[in-house]
């Protein structure tokens, strides 16, 4: 499996991949590049990645997950260069006999990808401005770069 | 040694560099690469260092070969 790619993502693949005998459920996110953000208008991202990191990251990330909720399958995929608007930018799917089990792990793989792996995002903006932005700012809570705050252990 | 930077760090510094000075540790590199560019203090206090692919603590003791790979927040999703 190819976690990072420049190229768009196939979710109708990564599903159609996921399917298994033993799973009563899947969850598949799509996080996508919206129009909009701070109040600016959006025209594409582009994103930046360490790319041999970055793989071994999220196949430790997926190898945990699975073996703490049981899953049937965890896969993910995240997409660097330019991405526009209504693109998906990174996909987690989750499979489990349960949904309880593919949600939460789910939420926890997507949350552990944007604090921790090395993929960068740099908004580009309608008005020709852009910014590298919505990074990780757990730091100032933790007091430690590598401390963070998931949203899916405080929701 | 020889340094890489990622991202909002290509704002500050080369996306490569060398530094032929000896510098004992990544504590010592965080205080000479403030020295090459001051504005770089708030940025790299917020990075994580890596070397051969693996973080490294503040602590750890740089060798003449090392590459070393400074790493911003991480911002994907």
């Amino acid at each position: 499996m190819k976690y990072i790619t420049e190229e768009p993502i196939d979710l109708v693949g990564m599903l159609q991949e996921t399917h298994h005998p033993a799973a009563g459920a899947i969850v598949l996110f799509s996080g996508e590049v919206r129009d909009h953000n701070g109040g600016k208008s959006v025209a594409y991202l582009e994103y930046e990645s360490q790319i041999s990191m970055a793989s071994k990251m999220i196949a430790l990330i997926l190898e945990e997950a699975k073996s703490r909720w049981n899953l049937t399958i965890a896969t993910a995929q995240h997409r660097i260069g330019k991405v526009k608007v209504c693109e998906s930018a990174v996909v987690v799917l989750t499979a489990s006999p349960h949904r309880t089990e593919a949600y939460a792990s789910n939420r926890y793989i997507i949350d552990r990808i944007k604090h921790e792996v090395p993929i960068w995002k740099c908004e580009y903006f309608t008005d020709g401005t852009k910014e590298w932005g919505g990074n990780c700012n757990c730091h100032k809570e933790t007091g430690d770069v590598n401390k963070h705050i998931y949203e899916s252990e405080n929701p | 040694m020889k340094i890489e930077v990622f991202a909002i760090l290509k704002d500050y510094f080369k996306k490569e560099f060398e530094i032929a000075d000896q510098l004992d540790t990544i504590a010592d590199l965080k205080q000479h690469l403030i020295a090459i560019n001051p504005s770089s203090v708030e940025v790299l206090s917020r990075c994580r260092f890596a070397v051969e692919d693996d973080f490294v603590v503040d602590s750890y003791k740089i060798t003449r070969n090392d590459n070393i790979m400074i790493i911003p927040p991480s911002s994907g999703g």
